[in-house]
């Protein structure tokens, strides 16, 4: 009787074993899991299921729900269009994404295609997380003839191509049309300086009786776009081509003098308020509530902004410029890059090739994150474009002839920047002074880089 | 084999087979994991590339670390403040509870909820709601003609914000409380008043001393708990610990430095000294229990 019970209770449990691993192989196994039963799911992954190979590739981006409607629409195309190519989407916010993608790419599990960013690019290149994509243009999977050089030496770390432009933006300022012309302030420049800035933040307090601000505190928190101008003005750059620090300590100084005066005069929110609405999403922030007059934002943001509004509309212009200063503009904008882990390389270069070259891709796309780097495509979104879109992509060619070439940030640059907000918020709460913090700043960031 | 050994395998190789389940998932999801943890916490790993044995480098880095130094302080203030706060608290409300009140199952139910949302998302961002600038703190501070305060972006004040977070989730340690105080005998109350006694005699010489055991069980779990939060600090902070790193927990800088900073022979190593510091601290409450844990046995 009781080996009989025995012998229950292994069949028992060699079933939910049996169970178990099958749920395990239809779960891994591509494709399988939706269309067969869980037996020939598993023979189907190891023997290339007969002539119609199924190949998932993953895709993961950052963005708002507005982009993952946009983005999951391109990919349906791309699927219809490649029917034995699924994709797996992932999509997270900015600061999620990042966490995800390191974590994933430790784990061996990156997806095969990614987002990239200048931010961050160099962490992943450096490690040779990322394919060189010289290899799938030369196999003929990834079409770049129409790509202007430029745009393909922004994607060019260390001598190796590494990531395609989605699309190329600059950052500049913008103010609201309407809210200037209720404050009877004249609207800035296109080639506007620093002094201008505080002048018409001034003119803000001033004219709406204390109840807004100039402009955000852009002192401290990125190190770019705001503060990697201001060196690139000065003849310097954030980063030297061999990893070190790029600018002097007065340079840091002159810089967090300047948002302190602005701070000091109340033309900023105090430290405080600037903490309370760090990192909030677009929709809260201080200047769609109304609460600051000027702000910064890249150019293909524009439109997202334009829609926050009942009234005015949303017009940018430079980075405010440095009177004898250079010009501190730099090509920006959002990549696309394989993983070096992928194990279906082409099928991803096919997948990006789709994504920036093909007219029903571009057709979605428009300047959703930049104008197409792909000069073809940029001319056909043009007529799709509604207003502030294209205001957007007339800023970004009226300044990309400013641009120069600019340095790739080392391994450990986002550690660099963590000191630099630190030490820009310990001025603003009173914690320490403008010299006190540029060389706590330079001592840490020396230590960090020299690992 | 050792033949006792063999005969013993033998008998229970049923028993092994129906926890086998639980023993994979230990053996794979948690003691695996645990010892390559180990093992990262004597390498510098950046996640992408092998691992680099340094040995003992990451240990001694940790004490030149200011932002460490400051993390561990910011963790120690919010355990040695809010662990005593949050029971004082449920042990009140557990009294209060105990006076055999009417409905006292809905009061019950009432006061636990905050427990079970206590650790999430959504709590956290309530608590910036209601501690941020245009807050409903605020709202009823100008009511009564006081001036408002940013809490929660202020660095003297964040933390606090987040002690007051974690006193609120008293739910827990006051159903325990509560079960306790029941089981204290009338008789000795009785007793007490014959002779004497008052009520807060009675709360000294009676009721506190017979459930100091519960009371030791509470203080462990919610010290223990207390070392490892991350979640209040993360989501309130929106995961940088700001303002001015006042709210930089631990682990909150431990994540930052794995997965932000792509240092997880950092954040191993910091994940090693924690376990380490929090076995201390418990070793000293268990050592402790002697002198003030009073068995009825």
């Amino acid at each position: 009787m009781r080996t009989r019970i025995k012998a229950f209770a292994i069949i028992l449990l060699s079933a939910v074993f049996a169970l178990g691993i099958a749920a395990c192989g239809g779960g891994k196994n591509n494709g399988g899991g939706s269309s067969g039963g869980s037996g020939d799911s598993g023979s189907g992954g190891q023997s290339g299921g007969g002539s119609q190979e199924t190949v998932e590739i993953r895709f993961t981006w950052w963005g708002d729900t507005a982009r993952n409607d946009l983005y999951n629409a391109i990919v349906d195309r791309f699927e219809e269009e490649y029917p034995h190519i699924k994709v797996k989407r992932e999509f997270g916010g900015w600061a999620d994404y990042w966490d995800r993608l390191a974590t994933q790419s430790a784990g061996g599990n990156a997806p095969d295609v990614v987002s990239m960013h200048q931010f961050y690019v160099a962490d992943y290149a450096a490690r040779g997380a990322l394919l060189d994509l010289r290899t799938v243009i030369d196999s003929g999977e990834l079409d770049v003839s129409l790509f202007p050089q430029s745009t393909l030496d922004s994607g060019t770390v260390n001598g190796t191509l590494v990531m395609i432009p989605k699309g190329v933006t600059m950052p500049g300022w913008v103010y609201n049309t309407a809210t200037l012309d209720k404050l009877g302030i004249a609207y800035p420049d296109i080639n506007w300086t620093y002094d201008d800035l505080i002048n018409i933040s001034r003119q803000v307090v001033e004219k709406s009786g204390g109840t807004m601000w100039g402009t955000p505190d852009m002192g401290g928190g990125q190190l770019q776009p705001n503060f990697r101008y201001f060196v690139r003005q000065n003849g310097e750059d954030l980063y030297t081509e061999d990893g070190k620090l790029g600018f002097s300590r007065d340079t840091l100084v002159k810089w967090w003098s300047m948002w302190k005066q602005m701070r000091d005069e109340k033309l900023i929110p105090d430290a405080a308020t600037t903490a309370e609405y760090d990192g909030v999403p677009l929709e809260q922030n201080l200047f769609v509530t109304g609460k600051v007059a000027l702000f910064q934002i890249p150019a293909n943001q524009i439109y997202l902004y334009e829609q926050q509004f009942q009234e005015g509309e949303i017009h940018m212009v430079r980075m405010p410029t440095l009177p004898d200063g250079q010009n501190g503009e730099y090509l920006e904008g959002a990549y696309l890059s394989i993983t070096a882990q992928s194990k279906h390389p082409k099928e991803a270069a096919l997948f990006i090739n789709f994504f920036v070259n093909n007219q029903r891709s571009l057709e979605l796309f428009k300047v959703e994150q930049g104008s197409p780097a792909n000069t073809e495509m940029a001319e056909f979104v043009k007529p799709l474009l509604a207003a502030p879109q294209a205001r957007a992509v007339d800023f970004i060619q009226t300044v990309i002839p400013y641009a120069s070439s600019a340095v790739y940030a080392p391994a450990g640059a986002t550690e660099v920047e963590a000191a630099f907000k630190d030490n820009a918020t310990a001025i603003a709460f009173g914690q320490k002074t403008v010299e006190q913090a540029a060389d706590d700043f330079i001592a840490a960031a020396n230590r960090i880089l020299q690992q | 084999m050792n033949p006792k050994l063999k005969n013993a395998l033998k008998r229970n190789a049923v028993g092994y087979l129906f926890l086998s389940p639980w023993l994979l998932g230990l053996i794979g999801l948690s003691a695996l994991p645990i010892l390559a943890s180990l093992y990262f916490s004597f390498t510098r790993y950046d996640m992408l590339t092998a691992p680099d044995w340094i040995g003992l480098e990451n240990y001694r880095a940790m004490f030149e670390d200011q932002k460490w130094r400051n993390s561990m302080k910011v963790t120690l203030i919010y355990v040695f403040l809010g662990v005593p706060l949050q029971l004082i608290f449920a042990l009140s409300v557990a009294m209060m509870l105990n006076r055999g009140i009417r409905g006292l199952r809905i009061y019950r139910a009432i006061y636990y909820v905050p427990s079970l949302f206590g650790g999430s998302v959504a709590v956290a961002l309530l608590w910036r709601q209601l501690f941020g600038g245009e807050g409903l703190v605020n709202l009823l501070l100008r009511q009564i003609g006081l001036p408002g305060y940013n809490w929660i972006a202020s660095p003297d004040t964040a933390l606090y914000t987040l002690i007051v977070l974690k006193v609120w989730q008293f739910g827990a340690p006051m159903v325990i409380f509560l079960a306790a105080l029941k089981q204290v005998p009338a008789e000795l109350y009785e007793a007490s008043r014959i002779d004497g006694a008052g009520r807060w005699k009675q709360f000294w010489r009676i009721t506190l001393p017979l459930i100091t055991p519960i009371v030791f069980f509470n203080v462990v779990m919610q010290t223990i708990q207390a070392f490892q939060a991350f979640t209040p600090a993360y989501i309130v902070s929106r995961g940088t610990g700001g303002p001015l790193d006042s709210t930089l927990f631990y682990t909150l800088y431990l994540y930052q430095k794995g997965f932000t900073h792509f240092q997880m022979g950092y954040a191993a190593s910091m994940a090693w000294l924690l376990l380490i510091v929090i076995a201390f601290v418990t070793a000293m409450l268990f050592l402790s229990a002697r002198r003030w844990v009073y068995y009825q046995e």
